[in-house]
């Protein structure tokens, strides 16, 4: 192998073109990009679904499928071409120099193979090494991605590990060879907000440690800020703005890359601070991208006649080090100049309360061995002694990662589970009991529901109007088929959809249109309080924005009370004014928007806070780490449910914390906190962001 | 007289013979491939090669089975005299008025092989779908609720299933089918419950549909029942009042052993497909609106499993063919006269090494329509998999 000068880069693309071929036709992928990752650096690709960052990996990898292929330009590897290696040494150099981590942890896992036998592999048929150095190497590796117990974990199928520890191991595997060159592709999308955060810190010192050189795909601007050095944004298969992290966040350059971050809410911010503003229009489809600049139908400076005449190509910023933009315009626009102000949203106005819960309580019993049922059953413990009231008009956030108990709540409230004790007062009237057959066809069309999925929100065998309309039949509005299509198309009209598409197969819409119907159909009924269980954050972040301010401005014009359940504290802040947070089953914290998010914290709502990822270099965090993952809720720990990873434990002498759960103090009217620490060291925490003066 | 044809003659003129198949087929496939775009997974068929080739020969035999009037060259039942296993292409001894030959020689007993093969076709395209659907509609109607209430429900009619699955299908067949076990009047009581089903299935559906109007409902529920129970008493009682509906108690031992023993792996299917897709938004939609459990389980979730459906469906009605074959070729549940390809594979057997025609014939005949049901079936999947 030719010997490779370390001063060049490690990664070159080199105005890389990648088409898929369909019987029906070509569809270009990725079009004319370049970037290159010198040693020891750590690259971000960032842009919304479909633009091309995963192609772009799957390219370097020489893994497009049989329909996809290069149709220009180079990526060359320690300067030699990737694209016509033979395929020996490609294999060669795909196991032992680059190493790819994908989103979905079990695809890289072999289900039926001890987690030390996979690993151990791998210097085994790379290096030849023996047996007993290979597993000594995995035991080292596994220390290294900070799991606790190796040996007990080297011995484990990769079922019996939680989420977290498997994408961990799928890490250590990529390491266990050494590559001088890791990409990873949205390796924690699938992760809660605080092993994320543990899992992103890790990556970055292991990179740090091994000098490895990282292609760190993600659509999340602030995990990239945290990890990388250099940053590449791609707009519809090109790449449309790149630099140096801190160039292109507070230089940008492209309106596309001003338009995003505008787009994403800030939990530093709320809506009348640093309102949201949508990007205008849709992502165009591959085979329908405009003559000239791709942004162009969306972008606020378009000029005609210089925009769209012809392919626009890189320019370099002038005064930054390698900071490029495809924009023709990017000397002429005034970049500081503020967003046009979106309507300046008053909040609704907040009235009775509707909606009560009192020490709600949810138990499941599962029997602990299916095969001998009736034996031993246990007790699932969803939700524990909930208690808050929702009034007309407001939103109230409900925040947690998975096992808090979010989905039961949920179910209980909307009538697909009976509450195990405790009561329900809707209007006054009790529902803890009432199933959802029991109920009157009124109570059901006034608790609805948002789903988070938008791509399975929608029955994807029935039209558009077809699935409105039949809500309305059900709930028993209009009293003719002409009547319910009128209502169907104001429906529409609501969420801002053309009418035509109501004739429309869901597979037919985008996810955020889908998330729309969805919305629609949950207002079919005039519903009266409507539960979002994560509504956007399944759908790219310039939708996010005009899905939000959507559901908003229903609520504003119904007074609808909207339960906002949520992980995402940037979008909670930006909506809410109240929060819950739950943990476990448990309400650790319940206050107004702004007491949650100042000090006095819970702990747990310390670390939350402190996990979310900020796309913002002024805004500085304290780095509260999270040991271990979420307890199971089949087996929680005794006395407070967050004691396996609480950091003021110590705090809160005599060991009470294991033993008691703590009982639910109130810190100040309306603000309470299920905690033992003594008031004076709640009152002297410090908070979790502070804004650096520019 | 004439000459004996030789294969190229043979050929040519069995050509000449399916005319009207061939017409068909080429304005099936004119229009389908003009309108493709419009015609959601049947119009992508025509993208792949494989389903192409496999809707073809399925097409093919459907045309046959329907235009078998045109395309027979002789009664299939008449024996001509001097015809006995001649030699294909053997020209009449006297022709008066009749087709100067036998295309694909004759059989043991004088009988055109060719018009028999082509009559046997309507027989097979008669049952094999019929039986196929209603072991669709049992499977179904019970797999669907298995699978979405779970429980004791699944745990009982899987267990039934399994029951069914693990008795030898040839050894239930010979029961059905004995005489005294006929006189038991079991096979009629089955057939009593099996046609019960589709009545079900429809009275059900259209009432989760349209419960919400009631004018709606009762007119579609009242043709449904009034129809069905109707068919109902014809098919399975040999009962009807106006004699429309009658069904051979012959062929109904057939058809009721023939959905007995593929239900059990419909219901399998049906069972898992509905467990995977009750777990989807849709469903949790539905269920927080207030809808019955059979309106999801029949409009949410069963149109939503309908793509593995139809490729089962085709898989389905080649295994019910080699089955109802297989039946003819013991002679099980068909008259002997019948020219079912099973029977007619059966009666040439004995005769095989002085003259293979009239079992070759059928038997490659039973093939192809297997091998098309089957690349129609791969040709659908593959589509389905796509986009
Ligand atoms: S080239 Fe024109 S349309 Fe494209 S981003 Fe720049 S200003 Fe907007
Ligand atoms: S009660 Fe103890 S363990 Fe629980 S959050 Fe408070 S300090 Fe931490």
């Amino acid at each position: 192998m030719t010997a490779w000068d370390p001063s060049h880069p490690l990664l070159e693309i080199e105005h890389l073109s990648i088409s898929f071929f369909t019987r029906l036709r070509e569809i270009p992928a990725v079009m004319d990009f370049s970037c290159s990752v010198m040693a020891g650096e750590a690259m971000g690709l960032v842009g919304e679904s479909g633009c091309g960052k995963s192609t772009v990996a799957l390219a370097v990898m020489r893994d497009l499928g049989r329909t996809g292929r290069i149709t220009g330009g180079a990526v060359r590897f320690k300067g030699r071409d990737l694209a016509t290696m033979p395929d020996e040494e490609l294999r060669r150099i795909r196991g032992r120099e680059i190493a790819m981590i994908y989103q979905e942890p079990m695809a890289s896992l072999n289900p039926a193979m001890k987690i030390g036998a996979q690993l151990a592999e791998v210097p085994m048929i790379h290096e030849g090494l023996a047996k007993a150095e290979a597993w000594a190497r995995a035991r080292e590796i596994v220390a290294d991605v900070r799991l606790p117990d190796p040996d007990r974990i080297l011995g484990a199928y990769p079922h019996q590990l939680s989420g977290g520890q498997q994408q961990r191991i799928v890490i250590a595997m990529a390491l266990m060879s050494k590559p001088a060159l890791l990409i990873l592709d949205e390796p924690t999308t699938a992760l809660d907000v605080t092993v994320e955060a543990s899992i992103v810190d890790l990556v970055k010192a292991l990179g740090e440690k091994h000098g490895t050189s990282m292609l760190f795909i993600s659509h999340n601007l602030g995990l990239v800020l945290e990890v990388c050095d250099r940053i590449c944004v791609m707009y519809s298969g090109e790449a449309v703005e790149t630099g140096a992290i801190g160039d292109v966040f507070d230089r940008m350059r492209h309106p596309y890359t001003q338009a995003l971050f505008r787009s994403i809410p800030l939990p530093g911010a709320d809506k009348t601070t640093r309102p949201l503003v949508a990007i205008p229009g849709n992502f165009p489809l591959p085979h329908e991208r405009p003559r000239g600049c791709n942004f162009g139908p969306r972008c606020d400076h378009f000029a005609a006649g210089n925009c769209d005449a012809a392919d626009v190509p890189m320019f370099a910023v002038a005064g930054d080090d390698r900071h490029e933009t495809r924009c023709l315009r990017s000397t002429e626009i005034d970049w500081a100049a503020p967003a046009k102000a979106a309507r300046q949203a008053q909040r609704a106005r907040v009235g009775e309360v509707v909606l009560r819960m009192e020490d709600l309580r949810k138990y499941y019993e599962v029997s602990a061995s299916r095969l001998f049922g009736g034996g031993e059953t246990r007790v699932v413990k969803a939700n524990e002694t909930i208690s808050f009231e929702a009034r007309e008009g407001e939103t109230l956030a409900i925040v947690g990662e998975s096992g808090c108990g979010k989905s039961t709540f949920a179910k209980v409230l909307m009538g697909l589970e009976t509450a195990t004790s405790g009561r329900i007062l809707l209007y006054n009237q009790d529902i803890q009991d009432t199933p959802i057959e029991k109920r009157t066809t009124d109570t059901v069309s006034s608790v609805q529901m948002v789903f988070q999925n938008p791509f399975d929100t929608l029955n994807p065998s029935m039209t558009v109007g077809r699935q409105i309309i039949r809500a309305l039949e059900i709930f028993g509005e209009g009293g003719t088929e002409e009547e319910r299509r009128a209502k169907m198309l104001r429906l529409l009209d609501l969420v801002k959809l053309p009418r035509e598409f109501a004739e429309r197969m869901p597979r037919q819409l985008s996810g955020g249109q889908k998330q729309r119907v969805g919305i629609a159909r949950a207002f079919a009924g005039g519903a009266k309080i409507v539960v979002a269980d994560e509504p956007v954050s399944a759908l790219d972040v310039s939708v996010q924005a005009a899905v939000t301010d959507l559901l908003m401005e229903i609520q504003r014009q119904n007074g609808t009370t909207l339960l906002f359940i949520s992980h995402d504290l940037s979008i909670v802040r930006y909506l809410s004014d109240r929060v819950m947070v739950m943990y476990l089953g448990h309400v650790v914290e319940l206050g107004t928007t702004d007491q949650v998010f100042s000090p006095p914290y819970h702990p747990y709502t310390e670390a939350l806070l402190s996990a979310v990822p900020i796309p913002d270099t002024h805004v500085q965090k304290k780095r509260i780490l999270l040991e271990g993952d979420i307890p199971s809720a089949m087996n929680p720990p005794p006395g407070c449910p967050f004691q396996t990873r609480c950091r003021w434990k110590a705090q809160v002498p005599g060991g009470q914390c294991e033993r008691e759960v703590p009982p639910l103090v109130t810190l100040a009217p309306g603000h309470q906190i299920k905690c033992h620490l003594r008031r004076e060291l709640l009152e002297g925490m410090e908070p979790v962001f502070t804004i650096a003066a520019e | 007289m004439m000459e004996p044809l030789g294969w190229g003659g043979i050929l040519a003129r069995a050509a000449v013979q399916f005319l009207p198949v061939w017409i068909a087929l080429a304005a099936v496939f004119a229009v389908s491939i003009r309108f493709r775009r419009r015609l959601g997974l049947y119009g992508k068929l025509f993208d792949s090669g494989i389903g192409m080739a496999g809707f073809a020969i399925v097409m093919f035999w459907v045309f046959t089975a329907l235009f078998a009037g045109w395309i027979i060259t002789h009664d299939p039942l008449a024996q001509l005299s001097g015809m006995r296993n001649v030699a294909p292409g053997t020209p009449l001894a006297s022709a008066e008025g009749l087709y100067p030959v036998y295309l694909f020689g004759g059989d043991s007993l004088a009988r055109d092989v060719f018009s028999r093969m082509v009559v046997g076709a309507q027989r097979v395209l008669a049952i094999a779908p019929a039986a196929t659907l209603f072991a669709f509609m049992m499977g179904i109607t019970l797999g669907v609720p298995a699978g979405y209430f779970s429980g004791r429900l699944d745990t009982g009619l899987t267990f039934l299933a399994n029951l069914v699955l693990a008795f030898p299908v040839i050894l239930l067949f010979y029961l059905l089918v004995t005489p005294e076990i006929r006189a038991t009047g079991i096979p009629t009581a089955l057939a009593a419950i099996l046609f019960l089903f589709p009545i079900l299935f429809l009275t059900i559906l259209w009432n989760s549909r349209f419960f919400t109007n009631p004018r709606k409902r009762s007119i579609y529920i009242g043709v449904t029942l009034a129809v069905g129970l109707w068919a109902y008493s014809g098919l399975a009682f040999n009962a009807d009042p106006l004699g429309v509906f009658a069904m051979d108690p012959n062929l109904l031992n057939v058809f009721v052993a023939v959905v007995f023993v593929n239900a059990p792996t419909v219901f399998r299917i049906v069972r898992g497909l509905t467990l995977d897709i009750k777990t989807r938004d849709y469903v949790a939609a539905a269920q927080t609106r207030g809808e019955g459990p059979w309106y999801i389980m029949l409009w949410e979730i069963l149109p939503n499993a309908r793509g593995p459906l139809i490729v089962d469906f085709c898989l389905r009605i080649g295994y019910t063919t080699i089955l109802l074959g297989t039946l003819g070729f013991f002679g099980l549940g068909v008259s002997p006269e019948s020219p079912d390809w099973g029977s007619t594979i059966n009666d040439g057997r004995r005769l095989l090494t002085i003259a293979p025609h009239p079992a070759v014939v059928p038997a490659l005949a039973l093939m192809s329509l297997v091998l098309g049901l089957n690349l129609l079936a791969d040709g659908l999947r593959e589509e389905s998999l796509k986009d």
